[in-house]
């Protein structure tokens, strides 16, 4: 859990206090809002370009990456994925937004995720909700448009099978996901498990 | 243990008081005034201060008294800090062990809607909407239209976002998307099960819809179904499809319902009323039985006969009643099914997911998509006093409480971190920092005890090791981390407060048992920490402590740095786990608890002085087989 070494200035500090690693790929940056104080660490991906009902958002995005999106879409949401506060995005992880099979057509909707997050190492994360206080462990697999409510604690290596619902305080885990046990009732206090997020972005990107 | 390295857990003393009744604990109390026991929970008493201070250091003399991560029994009283609550009244750490459980509400996880309590028995613990498990890898099916062409039109399915199994696969469909349960139920309820004939039953399916035997509105309306179809159609018809599980289960239940009522002869006879067996007046019923005929016609020579012979209930004798006879060829059936190429291993149901099934089923083709088992929210209980400690609001999606007493509110918060030496300031992770999941043996390492304070009182905290880490006790220690309550109140992220001691000189040189550093309610000590070499014998020493207010802590602090030997069974599991057992001691001026007016009135004469004494278990890591 802890960052590894970062090479001098690795990281990238925004007006928000976002910490964003030089090595991470961001693709569609108009499409994510990060809320501040996010970590994202090197070779993470957050895929903004994935937004539009359009298959031709790779297009858009050459194009001008400023104004168009919303100008051809009107309905649909022009963020793609949303990013709370201290959430931290570990090495290799994957963001990216839920898609569905809507009237025939293939469209991605919003990737929401809550502050104080944590998205392990490797973690793939197609969720429609991410909620507050959410520990998604290394390696797990959120499918898509899966909801997790707040204080939810996803194992290392868990498969959250596309659509399922993960209700607050629980602990999943295994292949295809279960609710496996609840996380205690001090959860999420600052500093115990689920409250250090604030740690852990402070000492990112320290020499 | 399942955490990752560094961890901290804490040991709940309720692991020495096994029963845990008021009267019992009032004893153990009492006594451990006089005799060193273990150590006593907490005791708010303002004179006799000193002599239970003595008194811990006595029990920490004894040597049984330390605690010992690595016995077998500490596993059941360590406890991650976050799931311990506290009990004001007893002023006590209450692990998940000592408090009672009473269900707030139940709801479904995958709709998160209410159930109410009504409903609940009703529907079998499981939610009555639209939320289905697979029967096969138990992920949540969803509900989705046959029809690919993008119109939301039925018929509809159950489907796996996970393994691609759907209810087509047993031949089930529906009519609406809505109610799925209602109408899975009517069709399994008096279908035949689907293993015996496929094609039958998927003919079958909607047309069942309709058959009598689906109703259960009332068991009277369908027991006279029942008797007017025996008396249409000849019982032994083979051809009449054997009865689904469910409806044999209701069916067994009615006819055993009017057995009781045909037997009964007395009209004070309970054993018909819808309490049934179990009811007071079954007990009753049964007790006069035996003290009646059995008891007092034996001891009288039976001279009074017996009025009359209590009816006898006989046992369901056809189809309709319930009964299902074995079929002759079935298990030869089931057999040769084994055996066919079409079946093969998948095909037969696995012990799990026949677990959750009818007992008849055998092959996945005959699982049946499950309702969603039901969730609870519980408050919780002190076992003790039965003071509430945690209640939630009933609402499924709020994360609230009403009530919520967590240990974290009043015991130090600990956190453990490697000091990274090349550093100098206080990272977890910076360059240098020790794989805590391969540690060198004979090499210190130094790690950083934190702890943090959320009382709105200055603590005063005392930290001791054994000097072997499971042996006998050095205690070494002093005092810190304390937090005024009213700067936390009133300056949310204020600047460390100067300390008085020169904790904060010692940057960049950590010295074992030092205070490193200190802010306005959290104090952090140094623990230098040499991982013994595995193979028969570990050595290390942990000691440290924190400083604070107090200045008398300083002298004592200088002894800390000593290092520890330790002699580790052998042949245990886990053996190269690092584990250091920290004995905390803590006592604070409350305000007593009985003036709750105001705040600010309080005078120092109203104060209580508390205490707590816990022990703690600082998983440092894991030491490497070999240099």
């Amino acid at each position: 859990m802890p960052p590894s070494k970062a090479a001098k200035g690795e990281y990238i500090e925004t007006d928000t206090g976002n910490k964003i690693s030089r090595r991470s790929q961001i693709h569609g940056t108009q499409h994510i809002v990060l809320g501040g104080k996010t970590v994202i660490q090197a070779e993470a991906v957050i895929r903004g370009d994935l937004s539009l009902s359009r298959p031709a958002t790779t297009s858009n995005d050459a194009n001008n990456p400023s104004t168009p999106t919303q100008a051809q879409n009107p309905n649909t949401p022009s963020v793609a994925v949303n990013v709370g506060r201290y959430t931290y995005i570990s090495k290799s992880a994957i963001l990216r937004p839920p898609s569905k099979v809507m009237g025939g057509m293939h469209v991605f909707t919003q990737l929401r995720i809550g502050e104080h997050c944590f998205v392990g190492e490797g973690a793939i994360v197609e969720a429609g909700s991410v909620g507050s206080h959410v520990h998604i462990g290394k390696g797990a697999v959120i499918g898509s448009l899966v909801i997790i409510k707040d204080y939810a604690w996803v194992l290392d290596d868990a498969v959250v099978p596309a659509g399922m619902v993960v209700p607050s305080w629980c602990v999943v885990g295994g292949r295809p996901a279960r609710i496996v046990g609840e996380v205690g009732e001090g959860y999420g206090v600052e500093g115990a498990e689920g409250g250090m997020m604030r740690e852990m972005y402070r000492v990112v990107g320290r020499p | 243990m399942s955490r990752p390295f560094p961890y901290t857990y804490i040991s709940c003393p309720c692991a020495d008081t096994p029963v845990p009744d008021p009267a019992r604990k009032r004893r153990s109390r009492e006594s451990s005034q006089k005799s060193p026991q273990k150590p006593p929970p907490e005791r708010a008493n303002i004179d006799e201060k000193d002599s239970t201070k003595e008194e811990y250091q006595g029990e920490d003399e004894d040597e049984e008294q330390t605690f010992d991560p690595r016995s077998p029994r500490s596993n059941f009283s360590l406890y991650p800090p976050e799931q311990l609550l506290y009990c004001e009244e007893c002023h006590q750490i209450k692990c998940p062990r000592c408090i009672t459980e009473e269900i707030v509400s139940w709801y479904c996880p995958s709709c998160l809607f209410e159930t109410p309590s009504s409903m609940v028995r009703s529907d079998g613990n499981r939610c009555g909407r639209n939320c289905f498990n697979c029967p096969i890898c138990t992920a949540p099916l969803s509900v989705s239209s046959v029809d690919t062409t993008g119109n939301a039109k039925g018929p509809w399915v159950l489907s796996c976002g996970y393994c691609l199994w759907t209810s087509l696969d047993i031949g089930i469909k529906f009519d609406k998307y809505t109610n799925v349960r209602s109408q899975l139920q009517k069709m399994t309820d008096s279908t035949p099960p689907p293993a015996f004939d496929r094609s039958r039953q998927a003919s079958r399916t909607f047309g069942d819809l309709k058959h009598p035997l689906s109703s259960f509105a009332s068991v009277d309306e369908q027991s006279n179904a029942r008797e007017r179809e025996e008396a249409s159609a000849p019982q032994e018809d083979p051809a009449a499809p054997p009865m689904g599980a469910d409806a044999r289960f209701a069916a067994l239940k009615n006819f055993y319902r009017t057995q009781i009522s045909e037997t009964s002869n007395s009209p004070s006879d309970h054993l018909s009323s819808e309490f049934g067996f179990s009811s007071p007046g079954a007990l009753n019923r049964l007790m006069s039985l035996y003290t009646s005929s059995a008891r007092l016609s034996g001891l009288y020579g039976g001279s009074k006969k017996p009025k009359s012979k209590p009816p006898v209930m006989r046992e369901a004798l056809t189809a309709s009643e319930g009964l299902q006879l074995a079929q002759e060829t079935s298990e030869a059936e089931t057999i040769s099914r084994l055996h066919s190429p079409e079946c093969g291993w998948d095909g037969v149901a696995s012990i799990e997911q026949r677990a959750t099934q009818s007992p008849d089923a055998r092959f996945t083709s005959d699982l049946l998509p499950l309702p969603v088992l039901l969730r609870t929210k519980r408050a919780k209980r002190c076992k003790s006093c039965k003071h509430i400690l945690v209640k939630p609001e009933s609402k499924p999606q709020s994360t609230r409480f009403r009530i919520r007493l967590i240990a974290l509110s009043y015991i130090p918060l600990p956190t453990l971190r490697p000091l990274a030496l090349s550093s100098s300031s206080a990272l977890p992770a910076a360059s240098p920092t020790p794989d805590l999941n391969a540690l060198p043996p004979l090499r210190p390492i130094h790690v950083l005890l934190t702890l943090k304070n959320h009382m709105f009182d200055p603590v005063r905290i005392t930290l001791a090791t054994p000097p072997v880490t499971p042996g006998d006790v050095a205690t070494k220690f002093e005092i810190g981390a304390n937090s005024d309550v009213w700067d936390e109140a009133l300056q949310g992220t204020s600047t460390p407060l100067s300390s008085e001691s020169r904790s904060a000189a010692l940057r960049g040189v950590p010295e074992a048992g030092k205070v490193w550093d200190k802010g306005r309610n959290w104090t952090t000590v140094v623990l230098e920490v040499v991982p013994s070499t595995l193979p028969g014998s570990s050595a290390e020493g942990g000691k440290g402590d924190s400083s604070g207010t107090g200045t008398e802590a300083a002298a004592e602090a200088a002894e800390a740095a000593d290092e520890h030997v330790v002699a580790v069974a052998k042949s245990r599991q886990d053996l190269d786990v690092l584990e250091i057992p920290v004995f905390v001691h803590m006592d604070w001026d409350a305000e007593a608890q009985l003036d709750q007016n105001v705040g600010k009135g309080s005078k120092a004469e109203e104060k209580v002085t508390r205490e707590l004494a816990y022990w703690m278990v600082l998983g440092v890591g894991r030491i490497q087989p070999s240099l």
